[in-house]
């Protein structure tokens, strides 16, 4: 099986309102899918789905041919489905470093086997990995409240490579980001090209450009089309819903 | 080893030092109140704990104080004189026999239709043993049900408060086998393998001085465990930790159900010091006291919540025994609390942190060292 990530007919409807109507969607194990869509496409929604924020109405998701279907939040978390929000969310009163390590601690996520001090010689090393990576040594210790807004989303990256899941999803990652800090996050997230399988809801083209294979267009919950950047830039249909004549600038 | 790390041992080890030398200081009856104290100080460890690195606010930690209380408080009464002498097999309490319906056989097993609940409890070891699993249990299913629902912040606060007095309630209305309102007074010494704890005598003040020491040592460690971070973490995103895997209400209820076990087994020393079980521990004003002196010292610190604790009540004593201020008294510990709480929101612990985090930067100017060699180990 090498579909990482399956959506079958996926559905939800908010009191009669259908969000998200038969949603199938299929990304293959180490593949970077991009989302895109107009506001109340459904994109966030969708990664709700997903990651059990949410339950859906009909359909399944699976991962690695695993049924997740409306499981609770952290068993969805275990079956290998890491997520990013959109609004940046740390650990804000744990300083950066312990963000990290609480993050490294999810392959034994019990209280007893969490009854333990300390960590170990080859944790230590992933963190200050990761740390290096995200480009946060200089802040190690200081308390996640205090970090700029790019910082903030750096470790919440940080915190995904320490989890380590097999599928990430990421929600706007360079939303409010600088030039230069949506250059480095692209890197961030080239890095983990490969390894892990990314689903990212982007907005900023430029970006996805950078970063994207395939695209899928999402337009009022429904997918409207799929394909490679060339091809969904061409697609008149996406033109008219959401790209605007003028295509990917 | 950091120099935090360091002081916060040499805070520790100081404190039960202190705790250890100080009958060296004062007669029987001084001890005996600084005893009570040192059951308040265990209070503030329990409070510290799910306060200030669960971010739940319990308003009704009285309740397992309460009950750890009672449960002692009735093996005790058992083993009182006056139980023992109303000429039945069984010890029965004096206030059952006041009560008695005319006819009533003089015998634990039947003298009211509740008298049976005590049988068991002329075993000490079994009052002792209620005195941790009756508050473990409660906590265990409140926890479950209060976290697994996703109730959070105030909500928790308002259902532990409604739940104290609901259960004050309910144990002044059972009369017959609480004594209601009075309580249980007149109550036996406990006794440990041959050495009674008479509440004046040294060895009284040592079996809660000892108490204490363990308390903040095994909270200590608790506080130092990876389970305790992450809790921490829980505190400040719950969404966030439960997508990294983690089972949040397991983790809530778990140190939940540890500070109702303190806050049990500081209700059965207090029954050995001060002789008595009665309602009021239930009472609203002392389970938010109680919070007050963790604001005090300092909720994200246990060994700060504790000294708060002990040093509120000392000056208490101090001021409310103080001739010209016996009017004043309550003045002048309401002004300590708006100070405390005006000038040093995070306690008398945050202030110590304060002090040690600037004396830190002094120090070393430089990058944390820590992450420094973390460094160097890659490179």
């Amino acid at each position: 099986m090498n579909q990482a990530l399956t959506l079958n007919g996926l559905s939800v409807a908010f009191g009669g309102f259908k969000a998200i109507k038969d949603v199938s969607l299929s990304v293959a194990t180490g593949e970077l899918r991009v989302l895109l869509g107009a506001n109340g496409a459904g994109k966030t929604t969708l990664m709700d789905l997903v990651s059990g924020k949410i339950r859906s109405t009909e359909g399944s998701v699976r991962v690695f041919g695993q049924e997740i279907t409306n499981w609770p939040e952290h068993r969805i978390a275990r079956a290998g489905i890491g997520r990013k929000f959109q609004i940046p969310s740390v650990f804000r009163d744990l300083t950066v470093e312990q963000n990290i390590q609480v993050a490294c601690c999810n392959k034994h996520p019990s209280v007893f086997a969490n009854l333990r001090f300390g960590v170990s010689a080859d944790r230590r090393r992933r963190i200050v990995e990761i740390l290096e990576l995200t480009g946060l040594v200089e802040v190690a210790r200081k308390t996640a409240a205090f970090l700029s807004h790019g910082q903030t989303q750096w470790l919440e990256l940080g915190m995904l490579m320490a989890q380590d899941p097999k599928v990430i999803l990421l929600d706007e990652p360079t939303a409010g980001m600088t030039h230069a800090e949506t250059s480095k996050t692209a890197d961030i997230i080239n890095r983990l090209k490969g390894r892990h399988t990314l689903l990212v809801v982007e907005h900023d083209m430029g970006f996805v450009r950078e970063i994207a294979q395939h695209i899928t267009v999402l337009h009022l919950g429904e997918v409207l089309a799929e394909g490679s950047v060339a091809e969904i830039e061409n697609d008149a249909r996406v033109r008219a819903a959401y790209l605007g004549s003028k295509g990917i600038s | 080893m950091a120099l935090e790390r360091k002081i916060q041992l040499a805070a520790y080890g100081l404190f039960i030092a202190a705790l250890f030398l100080a009958p060296a200081f004062g007669d029987e009856f001084w001890l005996n109140r600084i005893a009570k104290y040192l059951v308040y100080g265990m209070l503030g460890v329990a409070i510290a704990l799910t306060w200030g690195y669960a971010g739940i606010l319990n308003l009704g930690q009285g309740l397992f104080f309460g009950m750890g209380a009672y449960m002692l408080a009735m093996s005790l009464k058992l083993a009182s004189p006056t139980s023992l002498s109303q000429g039945s097999d069984t010890p029965v309490p004096d206030f059952m026999l006041w009560n008695a319906e005319p006819g009533a056989p003089t015998d634990l097993c039947c003298i009211n239709k509740g008298s049976f609940l005590w049988l068991p409890f002329q075993h000490q070891w079994f009052g002792l043993a209620m005195g941790i699993v009756v508050p473990v249990v409660i906590a265990g299913v409140l926890g479950a049900v209060i976290f697994r629902k996703r109730i959070s912040g105030v909500f928790v606060s308002i259902i532990t408060l409604a739940l104290v007095l609901l259960v004050r309630l309910v144990l002044v209305d059972a009369q017959p086998i609480t004594n209601g309102f009075n309580g249980l007074t007149d109550l036996g010494w406990l006794t440990i393998g041959g050495i009674e704890f008479d509440p004046y005598s040294r060895a009284t003040y040592y079996l809660c001085a000892a108490s204490l020491s363990l308390t903040l040592i095994v909270a200590r460690l608790l506080a130092d465990t990876r389970a305790s971070l992450i809790l921490q973490a829980i505190r400040d995103d719950q969404l966030r930790a439960r997508y990294l895997g983690f089972n949040v209400p397991v983790y809530q209820t778990f140190f939940f159900v540890v500070s109702a076990a303190i806050a049990g087994f500081a209700g059965m020393l207090y029954v050995v010091v001060t002789e008595f079980a009665s309602p009021t521990f239930m009472d609203l004003s002392f389970s938010v006291t109680m919070v007050v002196w963790a604001a005090v010292g300092g909720r994200s610190s246990l060994l700060g919540a504790c000294i708060g604790a002990i040093l509120i009540n000392m000056i208490e004593a101090q001021v409310s025994e103080t001739e010209a201020l016996v009017e004043a008294w309550k003045a002048i510990i309401g002004l300590i609390f708006v100070l405390v709480v005006l000038f040093m929101p995070r306690g008398l612990g945050g202030l110590a942190h304060a002090l040690v985090a600037r004396f830190q930067r002094d120090e070393q100017p430089s990058a944390p060292a820590a992450v420094g060699a973390a460094r160097s180990e890659t490179a």
